[in-house]
């Protein structure tokens, strides 16, 4: 680890006085180190075309390799938790500055990603009363108890109605707000959104539809036990049709390019159907190992494009789906919680980020716990048990942050998905 | 921008009005009375000018409001329905459309919504598309939203003529713009059912050269995999490619194995990697193949081992 370490940063510093210093003219020089005087112990670099994608990742690598260098002879570092509680705290006792607008559409995306980061660091972080302000947000953006749109007097949206029905089942069924939920409307809703392509709109009228429109849907239909025959209808087919020659999935079935985030919704949803031998899983595979990159150690989201904490979640939940199903486990757990722990996480800054340089916020926070939770377990699913039957088991090899198990099909905590779905799985949908 | 009154409108309210309310946003009075009166216009279904004018108002300041957009689709398909000139009336949304876009390069819901107008356009125009589509490239040449629109108006037009030369630039441009591979994928799959010998014989140096270019490149090895599938190559391209990748990696296959210090640097990982997959195939050459992965989690890409145990395993 540590010789490797002193060979990234010695080609690094290569990089940096070779590429970053001079002023680039779009692609010409091809750099040919071999007639350079280089120091014996640094290797050569292979050819490369200066372009915006070098450029861009190699600021990005040096300011990670800086990191890594000023912590070589250090102890690792741990996840900070309860600064990064302060963080969340702060969001659920104090209104949002007017900055934050920007989201009033994704109103219940918040109270997903806030709860659940504070109950992945701590199964009874969430307190009631926080609980029953959740309940009392998204019942009064809904009275009707769904389905939910981004905040009061918005349209339903397939996206606020996955969060909604998320951050709910975080509640423990607190004053029994898990039978408010109107189960007949959201189903409904959910087959009005259909589309002859098999895949399913956003919302009503204008509304994308992709891979993420899938597998919202089957998220929610199958916590709540309505997903039928008639709703999954073709969902098989469009998924099938999203995967791509490069082995990931893109967001429509017409070779889009494979993406981190719609991998992620596409290998959940297969989950769901239980047809994930029914696309190319090497191929799969492939495509998610690669993404995690040699001296970054964290994960992109496309080929060639720069690391991104969130994609923890969204790659490192997409492969440890994979191994769920008993299929190999192909990325290092162990790189991944580096950069999680070492580059996603600042000296004076709460919350979790997607790189060095960036702020953090409620989105990265969540996804970068979920992505560390996944490096420090493993996961399987007896053959016949459904997804949300997956079962997490402790890697005793590395340091623990002690976090909530999570199932990665769902990203919330087992505990809460396996009483959620007993909740429902008790009354049956007719 | 002309004035319109709306002092007969009583907003309604955008808040849950709960006493401390989870996540409440602060909002500005301005936009609290703008969001307010388009929400009770929105509930009175008001399809009227002055609607038109207030849903411009608050995509500006909102643009991922997705309400709005869906109000501002209905307001349009209804006065398209009685309008005498279809045509100039939707050119004319385009064009702001255009503008709106400009600004909001990261924007979801811009995206469906020209496609919804386009669907309603009597005589939608592809070419129309191509300078805005140009421009936000220009400006982020891996925008996800804009290549994933492009594609689909390829489809909705049955128009690729201008694809491959479009994506030629791209390529020259950044040789590792991955999105712009991908496209060229995408021409290759659905502009022709059938491609001729002598096209599939070009396209095959034009990513061979590219690789010669610039060998450890994950977006030219990936297609170059991917188009020879998509060729049906049985094999005729077989030898040339092998030859082809053998060139980027040294001699470390005449080297004794000894440990991973003493191996030489190759030129692509990639082309080990491309090797490591032929020779799997073919029992003859197996045992290739278990050095390569070998090699590829020793010492050539060692980050991905268990992708490589694994290819092992399959082989065992």
């Amino acid at each position: 680890m540590q010789q490797r370490l002193g060979r990234s940063i010695a080609r690094a510093k290569f990089i940096n006085t070779t590429l970053l210093g001079r002023k680039r003219p779009v692609m010409e020089r091809v750099i040919d180190i071999t007639d350079s005087d280089l120091g014996e112990d640094i290797q050569p670099l292979m050819k490369e075309l200066e372009t915006d994608t070098t450029a861009a990742r190699h600021e990005t690598l040096q300011s990670i390799l800086d990191i890594f260098d000023a912590c070589e002879n250090e102890e690792e570092p741990t996840l900070t938790k309860d600064f990064h509680k302060m963080y969340l705290n702060f969001a659920i006792e104090t209104p949002l500055p007017p900055q934050m607008t920007a989201l009033d559409a994704s109103q219940p995306w918040m109270l997903y990603w806030i709860a659940n980061s504070l109950k992945v660091m701590g199964q009874d972080w969430l307190a009631d009363d926080v609980k029953r302000k959740i309940v009392d947000k998204l019942f009064a953006i809904s009275p009707s108890g769904g389905p939910f749109g981004g905040g009061v007097g918005q349209l339903s949206h397939l996206a606020s109605t996955y969060a909604g029905i998320n951050a709910l089942a975080l509640c423990d069924n607190i004053d029994s707000c898990w039978d408010r939920i109107d189960r007949k409307s959201i189903y409904k809703w959910l087959l009005s959104l259909k589309e002859p392509n098999g895949g399913f709109k956003t919302c009503l009228e204008v509304g994308e539809v992709d891979t993420r429109g899938v597998y919202c849907v089957l998220s929610i239909a199958s916590l709540l036990n309505i997903l039928t025959d008639e709703l999954s209808e073709g969902v098989l087919k469009y998924l099938q049709n999203c995967q791509n020659y490069e082995g990931g999935f893109g967001s429509c079935p017409q070779v889009d390019e494979a993406h981190g985030g719609y991998t992620f919704c596409a290998t959940a949803s297969l989950a769901i159907l239980r047809s994930a031998n029914q696309v190319d899983i090497e191929r799969l595979l492939e495509w998610c190992s690669v993404r995690q990159l040699q001296e970054e150690r964290g994960f992109c989201g496309r080929s060639n494009k720069l690391v991104d904490g969130c994609y923890s979640f969204w790659v490192g939940g997409s492969a440890a789906i994979l191994e769920s199903l008993g299929y190999s486990q192909c990325f290092s757990k162990h790189a991944l919680r580096e950069y999680i722990l070492y580059c996603c996480q600042a000296e004076g800054q709460p919350g979790l980020r997607d790189k060095p340089g960036k702020h953090s916020d409620f989105y990265h926070t969540n996804y970068c716990l979920l992505g560390l939770a996944i490096t420090e377990s493993s996961y399987t699913c007896a053959p016949n048990d459904p997804p949300h039957k997956i079962k997490c088991i402790p890697n005793s090899q590395v340091e623990s942050s002690e976090l909530t198990d999570i199932n990665p099909v769902y990203g919330l905590p087992i505990e809460s998905i396996e009483r959620f779905i007993d909740h429902f799985e008790s009354s049956p949908y007719s | 921008m002309q004035e319109y009154d709306y002092s007969d409108i009583t907003p309604l309210p955008i808040q849950t009005g709960l006493q401390d309310e989870l996540c409440q946003i602060m909002y500005t009075d301005e936009y609290k009375q703008l969001m307010g009166l388009a929400r009770a216009m929105l509930s009175a279904n008001e399809l009227s000018p002055r609607a038109l004018q207030l849903t411009s108002r608050i995509i500006d300041v909102a643009p991922a409001f997705y309400t709005m957009w869906n109000y501002r689709f209905n307001i349009i398909r209804h006065n398209v329905a009685g309008c005498d000139d279809a045509v100039s009336y939707l050119n004319k949304e385009l064009d702001w459309l255009d503008e709106v876009t400009l600004n909001n390069p990261k924007n979801y819901q811009i995206w469906s919504y020209r496609q919804s107008l386009l669907k309603l356009h009597p005589s939608p125009s592809f070419k129309r598309e191509l300078p805005v589509l140009k421009l936000m490239i220009d400006d982020d040449s891996k925008n996800y939203h804009v290549w994933s629109y492009r594609k689909w108006c390829c489809l909705f037009f049955s128009d690729f003529q201008h694809e491959l030369a479009y994506t030629n630039d791209l390529i020259d441009a950044d040789i590792y713009n991955n999105s712009a591979w991908t496209h060229r994928m995408f021409y290759w799959t659905n502009a022709k059912r059938v491609a001729s010998e002598v096209e599939l014989a070009d396209e095959l140096q034009f990513v061979l050269d590219k690789i010669q270019l610039v060998p450890q490149n994950i977006s030219s090895w990936t297609y170059l995999r991917g188009f020879q599938e998509l060729a049906h190559d049985a094999g005729q391209w077989n030898d040339k490619l092998v030859q082809f990748a053998t060139s980027f990696i040294g001699n470390v296959f005449s080297l004794p194995v000894n440990s991973p210090q003493d191996l030489p640097e190759i030129e692509s990982s990639y082309a080990l990697e491309f090797l490591a997959h032929r020779w799997s195939v073919d029992s003859s050459t197996r045992e290739n193949a278990i050095r390569a992965y070998n090699l590829l989690a020793t010492k050539y890409d060692p980050i991905r081992k268990n992708l490589w145990q694994h290819k092992l395993k399959n082989l065992n």
